[in-house]
């Protein structure tokens, strides 16, 4: 009967139980789903991290190579992320080119980095001019329940503090780079940035960390991205319902109780 | 809108021009300062049968760079402003079309994205589309020295510690739209978006 | 299942494939994830393979949909795709005439080794990669590359299907441990 229900009038059925303050998962408004997180699991990678939000999967890899650093600043390295949506992941997404959404994506965490110096590019500088890291980023979802942009940052932070860089040493003689991969430094990660993404129901209600089905009925969403000092990365609100700035400000003030949250998780492993 | 009393919280001179261009349904130029923005909308039309809605009509936007063919950040901002027409626009009134907003950068001098927001909502009342509310977007420059700097030129923008850039709805000055770039504390967002909210 | 209408056949289902490595899954970064030669060839032999499995003549005018996503590569791409894919097909409900069981064999200095991992695969020895439908010792897919004295042939054969057996084992036991613990769930 309950199912029935939900096919015909989802967006009514949802209401029913947002009016009793829970969701159908069991969820209060403000809760996330469990979050759990993975490092280290693929040995191909430099540095890697499964982080699952419910049933929200994402794998984030990065991979290190060498590169010359750019022109007009040639104490700095790169940092270059990329967000796959596969088909794989959600019948919403087509195989082909990436889609809107995996575009989008993309940008928030490549914001995101920009914007909270995460880490500082001059760290990836191996010889002023000559030679530097690049960070290739490559975050894959597996599986697309929701809130997207929260397990993405969260799968580049945890990857990011799993990498482990082989110390490099210029041969005088030749000239070339020499790579000791028996001495490994791990970056040096200056701040940590964490998502808290929320739907907006029916112009007013703010839920926490929505699954794909609560984002389709959702008239909006929006991200905020704090550090540990509860400083904003970013406010991200692509639209959608208008918010009074004290929605905002609860906002804002749940980001920054998520941020503790996360820190413990990362600390624990 | 209208400029401010406080140093710096003016905004650059403004210009519009509605219904310039013969083709589409609506049509505006937007202009702040040397940016400038030319916007077309098309609509309601017919539909492509899978982004047909039953609900209300589908937007699509399309954002062209000066030079080049658009890349991921055209495509987040495409997505961000059709998230805020989407919210203003009364789409249910045109179940089973489609509107096509067109927006061509005609320069870029600084706060891009809020004249495109502003270029949209003129070419949506243009074209005679039903609007639940109109919109306006107001782009900021934090300096390193704290100062803020309103609708801030490309330089201004470069300089700057943080940006950030707001669209907000005109019946109740709610907040439509949020994207920030450099870091900021939670004070100065609000404080910020307070100067906006008057200067709207 | 969905799909283009042209493309559609009437008699039956169209299965798709889709192979992708992930760009970190091996030592050099991969720079295409897929649609370069490789991954196109290894698309087409896992949709030969499924054609031969799935029971297509029940769905006509549909399609069907097999992702698989390489998260680090150790040799066995194709072996581990067909395995995983048959677990999924299984999971979605879809009839098949039996499992899908793979595994790649080699020779080596006159033995047989079955499941090759990376370093004996890039050795260059001859490999063979072995898709069997166990109950009817039925060959879905049999791919060689190198050379291989057909005396060697069989050992190999034979060291490839005794693998292909031994997982069959186990994906077998995976999935009725998944059906009784899916069973006990609803009866609940």
């Amino acid at each position: 009967m309950a199912a029935g229900f939900k096919t015909v009038e989802p967006l009514e059925y949802y209401r029913r139980f947002l009016k009793e303050n829970c969701r159908p998962d069991g969820r209060e408004l403000g809760e996330f789903r469990a979050t759990t997180v993975n490092i280290g699991s693929i040995t191909t990678a430099d540095g890697s991290a499964l982080v699952k939000l419910g049933n929200t999967t994402v794998i984030c890899g990065i991979k290190a190579e060498f590169a010359a650093p750019p022109v007009d600043a040639t104490n700095k390295g790169y940092i270059v992320p990329d967000v796959d949506l596969p088909p794989l992941c959600s019948a919403r997404f087509r195989p082909g080119p990436p889609g809107e959404e995996a575009q989008a994506v993309s940008q928030f965490i490549a914001d995101v980095i920009e914007n909270s110096q995460i880490i500082m590019k001059e760290d990836l500088c191996i010889v002023n001019g000559k030679l530097a890291w690049v960070l290739y980023c490559d975050i894959i979802c597996l599986d697309y329940d929701g809130n997207i942009l929260d397990a993405c940052t969260f799968a580049l932070l945890a990857a990011l503090n799993n990498v482990q860089l082989p110390a490099v040493a210029i041969n005088e003689e030749t000239g070339l780079a020499e790579v000791n991969l028996k001495q490994k430094t791990p970056l040096n990660i200056r701040k940590y940035p964490v998502a808290t993404s929320f739907a907006i129901f029916d112009d007013t209600l703010l839920i926490v960390d929505p699954t794909a089905e609560e984002e389709d009925l959702a008239t909006g969403t929006v991200t905020i991205v704090t550090d540990e000092e509860g400083r904003l990365c970013s406010v991200h609100k692509p639209g959608g319902s208008p918010l009074t700035g004290a929605k905002l400000q609860d906002c804002i003030t749940r980001a920054i109780t998520r941020h503790k949250e996360v820190k413990q998780l990362m600390d624990k492993i | 809108m209208g400029s401010e009393p406080e140093p710096g919280c003016a905004l650059r001179p403004f210009a519009v021009e509605q219904g310039l261009l013969s083709r589409p349904d609506g049509s505006a130029a937007f202009v702040q300062g040397d940016t400038s923005v030319l916007a077309g909308v098309y609509g309601p039309a017919e539909v492509r049968s899978s982004r047909e809605s039953p609900e209300r009509a589908a937007l699509d936007v399309l954002l062209r760079p000066k030079v080049g063919l658009p890349g991921v950040l055209e495509r987040s901002r495409e997505q961000m402003v059709r998230r805020a027409c989407e919210a203003a626009l009364l789409g249910e009134l045109h179940p089973r079309s489609s509107v096509t907003l067109v927006l061509q950068v005609v320069s870029d001098a600084g706060s891009l994205l809020s004249c495109c927001l502003n270029a949209a909502c003129l070419a949506l009342l243009d074209a005679g589309l039903p609007l639940r509310s109109l919109f306006c977007g107001v782009t900021c420059a934090l300096a390193p020295d704290g100062a803020v700097a309103l609708d801030p030129s490309a330089r201004q923008e470069k300089e700057a510690r943080a940006v950030l850039t707001f669209a907000f709805e005109s019946t109740e000055k709610r907040l439509l739209l949020s994207t920030t770039r450099g870091a900021c504390s939670a004070k100065e967002v609000e404080y910020v978006r307070d100067v906006h909210g008057t200067s709207v | 299942m969905r799909g283009s209408r042209s493309k559609a056949l009437h008699d039956r289902a169209l299965v798709n494939c889709q192979y992708s490595m992930a760009t970190f899954s091996t030592g050099e970064r991969k720079r295409r994830p897929h649609g370069d030669r490789k991954s196109s060839e290894m698309t087409l032999h896992l949709k030969q393979t499924f054609e031969a499995a799935i029971l297509t003549q029940l769905y006509p005018r549909s399609q069907i949909d097999i992702y698989v996503q390489i998260l680090q590569a150790d040799g066995g791409n194709y072996c581990a795709c067909v395995n995983a894919a048959t677990l999924a097909v299984i999971d979605a409900g879809i009839p098949m005439q039996d499992y899908v069981c793979a595994s790649s064999a080699g020779f080596v200095e006159d033995t047989a080794l079955a499941d090759l991992n990376y370093v004996e695969e890039a050795a260059g020895g001859p490999q063979v990669a072995l898709a069997l439908l166990p109950k009817s010792d039925q060959i879905a897919l049999l791919e060689m590359n190198a050379r291989l004295h057909e005396d060697h042939l069989e050992c190999v054969l034979d060291a490839a299907t005794a693998a292909c057996r031994a997982v069959h084992a186990v994906l077998d036991q995976v999935v009725r441990d998944h059906v009784r613990e899916v069973a006990t769930l609803l009866g609940e």
